[in-house]
């Protein structure tokens, strides 16, 4: 590490690591939403089935 | 229970609470004098372990200088979950839990007798385990320094231990979660004993091992603690 | 459910924003790194999710205790909220740090205390998800949920002191360094500001994500307790 005049190439790890940051988030966002939809489905259906 | 104490005779509520206790100790060592199951798969088990990590690490006299501890307390670290999930699903199965829960006593009472017990079964399968282990591998693990570490561990390995296998067997998978529960919160205590097993089996010196052992003993108190107040919570129905 | 509140689809859209932002000054305004080159990059983001992972975390023992106290199911909902982001915000820390690792420690993995200890929090919140999983009664699972949470928000800085005991070469950017540490930097002003607005743009972000999953919890309950409802 000492002595080293021009910084190693390491642009290659850093894209991986904002690429997997960025795609756990939007996994992670992706299922929130979903499971909200699926959750107000359910709820409207039950709502229906319990007037009924 | 608060209140129970200020208004009673502290005197006798207090007598009838290591009554509780020792009733408890009492009835988990006489069901396992007359049966053998917990202790008996305890120690095969634990042979059993010792047998694996033999053929797995090669264990000769070289590795076993470094490894012993290790081996030892991975074995009673498997062996324990053993112990702990019998003695939670005895009381369940037979719906002794319940029994328990009716009787007038505090419920940090069970708490501590059914501990005190799982501490008795693990120390007896430890000291059969260790003359074993010294025979096979030709180490002398007769070392004061080494049984306090063993105690101080099995403490705090069952302290936590206890708690968790109550909450475990009330759960759909009951036995099956015991250890994941169990070993991310015990990993403290299998570090600070591995670590002072091998200063005291090397003869390190003793201002090296203490850092350790202050540290079994203050996860040991601290957990005591906190199974004591949250126990309540865990057999509540 | 009631509409989504105004206050929360701004702080949406603010947290949005500030990603992006955050994102810009960590990949592109912050300057390269002398030694270590670009991956140096990775460290505002390392540190900022790792520092959202500490929010839950304290947040999951905070909310496990009130929930005893108060025995308010909402706080068992603020619980799972909180270490379910912590879970998730945790993992990218511990990747982030990893493919950092990999040219500049030259290895994926060390067991080093902050590597390991966040390794085993993660696996402390799987065994809470999977704890939760096997109980139906919604009582004992938020009880159990909550003592789990209290014993594991207990020992983890405990099993961190304990590996501490042993030698570490994370580095320490902020505060003393150890001697031992490798892959340390001192920071410039621009790169300064770059980690700390992306500290604070986390530190909203995890206050949007969370808000929006103790939502979801009430929504789910909402939900179950229609189904029992509709089912007798």
């Amino acid at each position: 590490m000492i002595f080293i005049e021009t910084p190693p190439d390491t642009s290659g790890y850093m894209i991986a690591g904002y690429a997997i940051a960025f795609g756990v988030m939007l996994i992670y966002v992706l299922s929130l939403i979903i499971r909200y939809r699926n959750l107000n489905r359910d709820l409207s259906m039950l709502e229906e089935i319990d007037k009924g | 229970m608060a209140e129970q104490s200020i208004t009673s005779k502290p005197q006798s509520l207090k007598s009838s609470y290591w009554k509780a206790i020792s009733a408890i100790v009492w009835k988990d060592l006489v069901a396992e004098l007359r049966s053998r199951e917990s202790i008996s798969a305890m120690l095969v088990f634990s042979l059993l372990v010792i047998l694996i990590f033999n053929f797995a690490l090669e264990l000769d006299i070289g590795t076993r200088r470094t490894v012993t501890a290790g081996v030892l307390w991975s074995t009673f670290a498997f062996a324990g979950t053993l112990g702990l999930n019998r003695s939670m699903a005895v009381e369940k199965e037979r719906d002794c839990l319940d029994g328990l829960l009716l009787s007038p006593v505090d419920r940090s009472a069970i708490y501590f007798g059914k501990a005190i017990s799982n501490l008795t079964f693990m120390l007896i399968m430890e000291v059969i385990v260790l003359p074993i282990y010294s025979v096979l591998y030709n180490i002398n693990l007769f070392n004061p320094g080494l049984l306090l570490v063993i105690l101080l561990g099995s403490i705090g390995y069952t302290a936590v231990g206890t708690l968790l296998a109550s909450m475990a067997v009330q759960t759909r998978t009951r036995d099956l979660m015991l250890p994941i529960l169990l070993f991310p919160v015990v990993l403290p205590i299998l570090i600070a004993a591995v670590k002072a097993s091998s200063g005291f089996l090397s003869g390190a010196n003793i201002n090296d091992i203490f850092p350790w052992l202050r540290l079994l003993i203050a996860y040991d108190v601290i957990f005591i603690a906190l199974a004591f107040m949250v126990f309540d919570y865990v057999v509540e129905e | 459910m009631k509409t989504k509140p105004r206050t929360l689809i701004a702080l949406d859209i603010l947290a949005l924003i500030l990603l992006g932002v955050s994102s810009y000054l960590a990949l592109v305004f912050a300057p390269t790194e002398a030694t270590m080159g670009q991956v140096q990059r990775i460290f505002y983001f390392h540190v900022a999710t790792a520092w959202v992972g500490m929010l839950g975390f304290i947040a999951a023992g905070i909310s496990g205790i009130i929930f005893l106290v108060t025995r308010n199911l909402k706080w068992d909902r603020v619980e799972v909220a909180s270490v379910e982001i912590s879970l998730v915000f945790f993992f990218i820390t511990i990747v982030l740090g990893s493919i950092w690792a990999r040219p500049i420690w030259n290895t994926w993995w060390t067991w080093d205390p902050r590597l390991t200890t966040a390794t085993i929090t993660e696996l402390i919140y799987i065994a809470y998800f999977m704890l939760r999983q096997g109980i139906e009664d919604p009582d004992r699972r938020a009880r159990f949920g909550a003592i789990y949470t209290l014993i594991g928000s207990v020992s983890v800085p405990i099993t961190f002191m304990s590996i501490r005991l042993y030698r570490t070469i994370h580095p320490v950017v902020i505060g003393t360094q150890s001697a031992e540490a490798q892959g340390g930097f001192n920071m410039t002003s621009d790169m300064r500001f770059a980690f700390f607005f992306a500290l604070i743009s986390f530190t909203i972000i995890f206050v949007d994500l969370f808000w929006n999953r103790i939502r979801l919890g009430a929504l789910a309950d909402k939900v179950e307790l229609l189904k029992l409802k509709v089912m007798q």
